[in-house]
């Protein structure tokens, strides 16, 4: 059985906005409800924005606003499978070892020209060179135009998870015109394919962006679906605002002065779900809360310290204050109800809060007090949070824990390091939708593990994982991935959170998902 | 008056020198950088080396500062990584917000201020002297970024009178912009309004008790008369003084202020830029203030020696 | 009291005996004078509750500063929490009262390492004068950034830690207080009696010691009162920038930063630990107010007496 636990009757309404969520494809058809053409929306974000070149970023500031200017050729479905968007299709070798892919006829950029395959070419050899996951286009050798509307990729090797990761839409692939082929990072003129395009951006203050009025909408679905379907814009223009505090955010929103607020801090989501003028979104699961362990540094280097912090700590008090109650307890490596969810795996050492079983461990490791230094950033309220709570429980079973609070480029310096920190708190947002091979690419080599030093077993696993040709035989892989990662007691994984979204009631259409998609929303009255 | 200014502005090369100097060490100081940022949570090694590389944070220091001053001297504060453009014009865009902030904080500064000492000082001794002196004493021991806060919270949430944050520029919407500028513009003010009714009051005193304001008064003219024109006009040279220290007072109070406002100015700039370990923006933010405030020193000693010929000839 | 032989009657005092009672009696006036001035007094009162508060934080906090309280977060003000609780259900009481220490030490460690820097530049500006205008050009490139905003930066660039608070504000607070310390020992330098001292052949390091700096004590010790009371402000920015000492560091400036995100559910994490900083800053500012008006009685005519 597995734990399932939600804050204090969170807001019954809610679960309505849910079950939308996840209907969305069928209940949201055109013409269902009196949609209001024109108008501008104003939508909250806490971030600037670093970036508006949606290949060369993979913040999500910047994501939120790209994903409506810019489209892939594959994307994510609603449910998170890949599905073409500007592509028509794909075709793989029974080798495995070319990519034949077909594009959308008639497709237009918002410089008035047709998108073809020399942009799609030219879009992917700048990806090589500015992406800002540029791997992901390692297991490609070569990209070749076959055809007006047709690119060929040949692969290095087969790689059965490619499709996958290439629709990823962490520094999404997109496509732009050949003209922005040779622009540095951040230099395009940023020009896509999307509902909406580029007016004016002044960095954090705000981005604007108008309706695209000649898009070309994707014709073989009937409503939106995740990063693709049918997309209709209806407002005139949106502008994003960059609002760094969230009182800030939240009293704009009351006084009406903007539309959808990315997210609401959970105490203002309880005092306004009384408020007949403002609707919440809750977006549930958005993030894994992860803690990871240093591997190469003692006191975490021993296998028992580390199942005793697993065993001390009390998973539900830190996702309650580090996600001020939205939140699920999980203790598994995917969401629940997914495909690779590995069951019940790993449970009996989830959420134990057990003082004395933890204790008899610390003395089992030989523990003589030596500080546990836990790393964590300012700029990710949930990653501090995390950290005070730990603290402060593996305080109270001897545990000398002391918080080191970095800005998150120091944070994200410091763990590449082998010393100077024991544990680091994170969210990891993107990687679990993504399903387990990003997700636990980040715990195997060839990559750097979160915990430092490769666990051997893991990274053969790991391996077995990107080759199974099979669900099936994946689905196996992953249950004993699992079932490692709860020997190792390496990365601990604390909860699942949720992102809670607000917007002004007379604002229709906003189905929550990875980025606010703006398109197909309007403004009633 | 030419000859002073001249002398004025040649003194302020040394100055602007160490703030050059200074404001590239502090960049020497720190201990992360921006690489990681740049590559994402799963960057490798090698991929942080080549960045490292790309953005010259591999050479050595002597060189990075040889390069500093090269540029400098182009007008060239750098590129920022993560805005994705030059710095120069990132600083001068958000220029305006935070001089308009200052300008008008000081204005209600020094209209509250001067207001609350000469009040002070006409009173001299009585109960009106003494309240205007504790308000002033309180209004130093605020912190202002907390008043501005509680401000938020009477005036934003509770009275809903006032937006809470937010910037509307003054050509879009001229009632919209001072709506915007009055909360934060007033919290900086408080907290300064004190210096300046503290100096007022006291070089009001000193004025009204010189011989020729009493010979005025005992020709008969009007007491408001008496104050204003001869005692505050003699009482002004001092309060120049302190408005120059309080213009450094406000601006560094703005780049607070702007954050819990968020308005978009320079400040709001630096902060974002010092999460993100934003260097070039951090440096160039920082320099740019500074040069401001060199200037600002200028400007209040040219008003000086306008009051007080006798300054011109003192140096 | 120094104990002389044979002080029954009153038999005829050395020189050195009769500097030494003048010196003692003056002091006495001086601190009569103190503790007769109303600021000061109140100034005093104020500085003194303030610290008594942090040094019996353990005995006077309801609980530990860092205590998580799960099952009463946000908590209003109530009588197991009297000014309410934050987000993680910590006890906002017990925070700011361990909170007054971090202020406390920042605050002491401040004015000490600037008065100890401000006194060694001042004096060594005004006494070696191929130094004084390499010493000042320094000091005035320091001070033309406004503000806070280089402890802001230097505080950012070093890290976040109470330790690197302390450094950025004392790079930041000694110009002004080395200056003050230059100027008035310049004005005592050319006093008549340490012509006088000189003309006796007393050495460089008695002259600078023993007469120049105990004359420039006065300024100074006003000064960095002031200091104080801005380190404790400074302090506070800091912190809610997230430069200052990092949580869960019970620092006023960080419970104040750990509220903004409440203001409106939560207004009690925000206005309490303001209203103290407001309430030790005033007590700080009417000490340095007292404390010039007896020190200073030139200044003092000025402020006070001019008009009558």
């Amino acid at each position: 059985m597995r734990p399932r636990l939600r804050q204090a009757g969170l807001l019954r309404t809610l679960s309505t906005t849910a079950i939308l969520a996840l209907a969305a494809g069928s209940l949201a058809a055109p013409g269902a409800m009196a949609q209001v053409h024109g108008g501008e929306l104003v939508f909250v974000q806490g971030s600037n924005p670093p970036s508006l070149d949606g290949m060369a970023t993979s913040s999500q500031a910047s994501r939120n606003i790209t994903m409506n200017i810019y489209e892939t050729l594959y994307g994510l479905s609603e449910d998170i499978s890949p599905i073409p968007i500007l592509a028509e299709g794909v075709e793989v070798s029974d080798d495995g070892k070319t990519y034949v892919f077909t594009l959308r006829q008639g497709v237009l950029f918002h410089n008035g020209k047709e998108m073809t395959s020399e942009d799609v070419k030219a879009s992917m050899e700048r990806y090589r060179r500015v992406g800002a996951t540029a791997n992901k286009l390692d297991p490609v050798r070569d990209i070749e135009i076959t055809g007006r509307y047709e690119v060929t990729f040949h692969m290095v090797g087969p790689t059965p998870t490619f499709l996958e990761s290439f629709s990823s839409p962490r520094a999404p692939a997109v496509i732009i015109p050949v003209e922005d082929a040779d622009t540095e990072a951040g230099r395009n003129s940023f020009v896509g394919t999307g509902p909406y395009k580029f007016v004016e951006y002044v960095p954090d203050s705000h981005v604007t962006i108008e309706r695209f009025d000649d898009y070309s909408a994707d014709t073989r679905h009937d409503s939106v679906d995740g990063f693709g379907g049918f997309k209709t814009a209806y407002l005139d223009r949106v502008i994003f605002r960059v609002i760094p505090e969230p009182g800030a955010q939240v009293a704009a929103l009351e006084a009406g002065e903007v539309h959808l607020v990315e997210q609401i801090p959970m105490p203002a989501a309880r005092r306004l779900d009384a408020n007949p003028d403002i609707v919440l979104h809750e977006n549930m699961p958005w993030a894994f809360t992860t803690f990871h362990l240093n591997l190469a540094e003692p006191p975490t280097d021993n296998v028992k310290f580390r199942e005793a912090i697993q065993v001390a700590l009390q998973m539900e008090e830190i996702m309650a204050i580090s996600s001020e109650g939205l939140y699920e307890l999980n203790h598994g490596w995917q969401y629940p109800d997914t495909t690779y969810w590995a069951g019940d795996i790993g449970l009996e050492y989830y959420n134990l809060a057990d003082a004395e079983r933890a204790r008899a461990l610390l003395a089992e490791a030989g523990y003589n007090g030596e500080p546990f230094s836990i790393l964590t950033d300012s700029n990710i309220p949930q990653h501090g949070r995390a950290a005070v709570v730990i603290a402060e429980q593996l305080q109270n079973v001897g545990i000398n824990a002391v918080i080191n609070q970095v800005d998150w480029p120091t944070a994200l310096n410091i763990r590449l390091q082998d010393e100077g920190w024991n544990g680091w708190t994170l969210q990891m947002g993107i990687e679990p939708v993504q399903g387990p091979v990003a997700m636990i690419a980040t715990l195997a080599s060839p990559a750097r593990p979160h915990f430092a030093v490769p666990d051997a077993e893991l990274d053969a696993l790991y391996q077995e994982l990107i080759s199974g040709m099979t669900v099936a035989e994946r689905q196996e892989t992953h249950k004993r991935i699992q079932a490692r990662l709860y020997e190792i007691f390496a990365s601990i994984k604390i909860g699942d959170s949720g992102l809670m979204q607000a917007g002004r009631a007379n604002v229709k259409g906003f189905v929550p998902y990875r980025f606010p998609r703006v398109h197909d929303v309007w403004i009633e009255g | 008056m030419t000859a002073f200014l001249i002398r004025r502005l040649l003194s302020a090369i040394p100055v602007l020198f160490v703030v050059t100097l200074v404001t590239f060490l502090i960049m020497w100081l720190v201990p992360g950088d921006i690489t990681a940022e740049i590559a994402g949570p799963d960057a490798t090694a090698a991929e942080l080396a080549a960045i490292r590389e790309r953005l010259g944070l591999d050479r050595p220091i002597w060189v990075r500062a040889l390069a500093w001053y090269g540029d400098l001297f182009r007008g060239d504060l750098g590129y920022s990584y993560l805005l994705n453009r030059p710095v120069v014009e990132a600083v001068l865009e958000r220029l305006p917000v935070t001089l308009s902030l200052t300008a008008l904080a000081l204005t209600l500064a020094t209209a509250m201020g001067m207001l609350l000492g000469i009040l002070a000082a006409v009173r001299h001794n009585t109960a009106v002297d003494q309240g205007a002196m504790v308000t002033a004493l309180i209004g130093l021991s605020i912190p202002d970024f907390w008043l501005g806060v509680v401000l938020i919270i009477l005036f934003g949430v509770w009275l809903g009178w006032l937006p809470t944050g937010g910037f509307v520029p003054l050509a879009e919407d001229p009632v919209g912009w001072a709506r915007s500028m009055a909360l934060p513009a007033f919290t900086l003010a408080v907290t300064q309004m004190g210096v300046i009714a503290r100096m007022t009051r006291s070089a009001m005193l000193d004025v009204l008790s010189q011989d020729y304001i009493r010979t005025a008064r005992a020709k008969g003219m009007r007491r408001r008369t008496v104050i204003f024109r001869h005692g505050l006009r003699n009482a002004m040279i001092p309060i120049v003084t302190v408005v120059g220290v309080i213009t450094g007072v406000l601006l560094s109070g703005a780049v607070v202020i702007e954050t819990v406002f968020s308005l978009p100015g320079v400040g709001r700039l630096i902060i974002g830029a010092i999460q993100r370990r934003d260097f070039p923006i951090i440096q160039g933010g920082l320099l740019v203030t500074a040069c401001v405030f060199v200037f600002v020193n200028i400007l209040v000693d040219m008003l000086y020696a306008w009051f007080d010929p006798r300054v011109r000839n003192d140096r | 009291m120094t104990a002389e032989p044979g002080t029954t009657a009153a038999p005829p005092l050395s020189l050195a005996q009769e500097v030494a009672r003048a010196r003692r009696r003056r002091r006495i006036v001086f601190l009569r004078r103190l503790l007769g001035h109303p600021s000061f007094l109140i100034g005093f009162v104020i500085l003194l509750a303030f610290v008594m508060t942090a040094l019996l934080a353990d005995w006077l906090a309801p609980y530990g500063p860092t205590r998580i309280h799960f099952r009463a977060i946000l908590a209003p003000p109530s009588a197991d929490h009297w000014l309410g609780t934050d987000g993680f259900g910590r006890d906002i009481l017990s925070r700011i009262i361990h909170g007054t220490r971090v202020s406390l030490r920042i605050g002491i460690f401040v004015v000490l390492f600037t008065g100890i820097l401000g006194t060694i530049l001042g004096t060594l500006a005004s006494y070696i004068s191929w130094l004084d205008g390499l010493i000042m050009r320094g000091l005035d490139g320091l001070m033309a950034f406004p503000g806070v905003l280089l402890a802001i930066a230097l505080a950012a660039a070093l890290g976040p830690s109470e330790t690197n608070a302390i450094i950025a504000l004392t790079v930041t607070f000694t110009p002004r207080t080395a200056r003050i310390v230059r100027a008035s020992v310049i004005v005592v330098q050319q006093m008549q009696y340490i012509e006088a001292a000189r003309a006796v052949g007393a050495g460089h390091g008695r002259i600078v010691f023993r007469y120049i700096l105990a004359n420039a004590l006065s300024p100074l010790i006003v000064q960095l009162t002031f200091v104080f009371a801005v380190s404790i402000i400074a302090e506070a920015i800091l912190s809610f920038l997230g430069v200052g000492p990092p949580p869960p560091a019970p620092s006023l400036g960080n419970i104040i930063a750990d509220g903004r995100t409440y203001i409106q559910e939560a207004w009690w994490i925000t206005v309490f630990p303001g209203l103290v900083i407001a309430v030790a800053v005033l007590g700080l500012n009417l000490m340095g107010d007292g404390l010039r008006d007896v020190i200073d009685p030139r200044q003092h005519s000025t402020r006070d007496t001019g008009g009558r």
